[in-house]
């Protein structure tokens, strides 16, 4: 019986004993050692970018890291410790967590009065530009503008928007579009290569639009 | 803007990012080197900051564990 109970209150070293641990009904003692090790990870994961509250909010995110974990463990191929692999979700959790609680005031609303149309967002300076260099700038800049509008669809122009001129993070922006982060960042890279492309067949020089913009 | 020179045909999403990340961060942690072995991923990470700056937190996170097991 002792036997028993200290074979039960064994570490799961292997990844095998963590998927068998895992499958349903889920074994509470491996549940109880995998939050305890998602919680002493996710401090030292986040301690930076939490002020107040971080045990209260690494052991939320544990929590809901291992949800996520006990229904998603099939799909882990044995390429890693598990233990990795688990604690990859829970940061994934813990950021998309912090970026969401980070601009909760700002909502889908404040954002849906966005103006295809209007395009004095970007404001210059030319404060140190000499007259001449100054139309240049001007010249430049307004092409690209007009590049843009162009070569863009308004859901790419919504979204640079959104990422580049508010500075909102993409996983704000994905819950704004009522989208996925994938998404986003597969529309943002489309938007990026048309203007790559645009810029290119114009003969614009990308260092130069970098270095106006 | 600035990610424009950076942009390639063939670079791979948030998603194909996340389902090997866990791989690239083991091999950075043992000393060995993901980016080869792994370009795209590498390329993504240059590219994106949410899924760079998981992968830094992850990097802690594995860090501070240790050698120890679960």
């Amino acid at each position: 019986m002792v036997r028993f109970f200290k074979r039960r209150s064994k570490s799961y070293q292997t990844n095998d004993d963590w998927i068998r641990a895992l499958e349903p009904p889920p074994d509470e003692a491996a549940l109880d050692q995998l939050r305890s090790f998602l919680i002493r990870g996710l401090k030292a994961s986040l301690y930076k970018n939490v002020d107040r509250g971080l045990d209260d909010f690494v052991k939320d995110i544990a929590q809901d890291a291992l949800l996520k974990i006990l229904d998603n463990y099939k799909s882990f191929r044995g390429d890693s410790k598990f233990t990795t692999w688990a604690m990859k979700v829970a940061v994934r959790e813990g950021y998309t967590e912090l970026r969401k609680k980070r601009y909760k005031d700002i909502s889908l609303e404040e954002y849906s009065r966005y103006d295809p149309d209007e395009k004095d967002v970007i404001e210059i300076e030319h404060q140190q530009a000499q007259p001449d260099q100054q139309a240049h700038e001007s010249i430049l800049v307004q092409k690209v503008m007009d590049i843009m509008e162009e070569e863009l669809t308004e859901k790419q122009k919504k979204v640079l928007q959104l990422l580049m001129i508010e500075q909102i993070p993409m996983t704000v922006v994905t819950d704004m579009m009522q989208s996925n982060r994938n998404a986003i960042y597969k529309l943002v890279h489309d938007a990026r290569m048309r203007l790559k492309s645009k810029l290119e067949r114009e003969g614009i020089d990308h260092e130069e639009v970098l270095n106006q913009m | 803007m600035s990610k424009l020179p950076a942009t390639h045909e063939a670079e791979i999403g948030c998603d194909e990012c996340f389902e090997e990340l866990h791989i690239f961060a083991e091999m950075e942690l043992k000393g060995k080197s993901p980016g080869d072995a792994m370009p795209l991923l590498k390329e993504h990470l240059d590219n994106c900051g949410e899924c760079r700056q998981e992968y830094e937190a992850l990097l802690e996170g594995i860090k501070a564990l240790g050698n120890e097991d679960a």
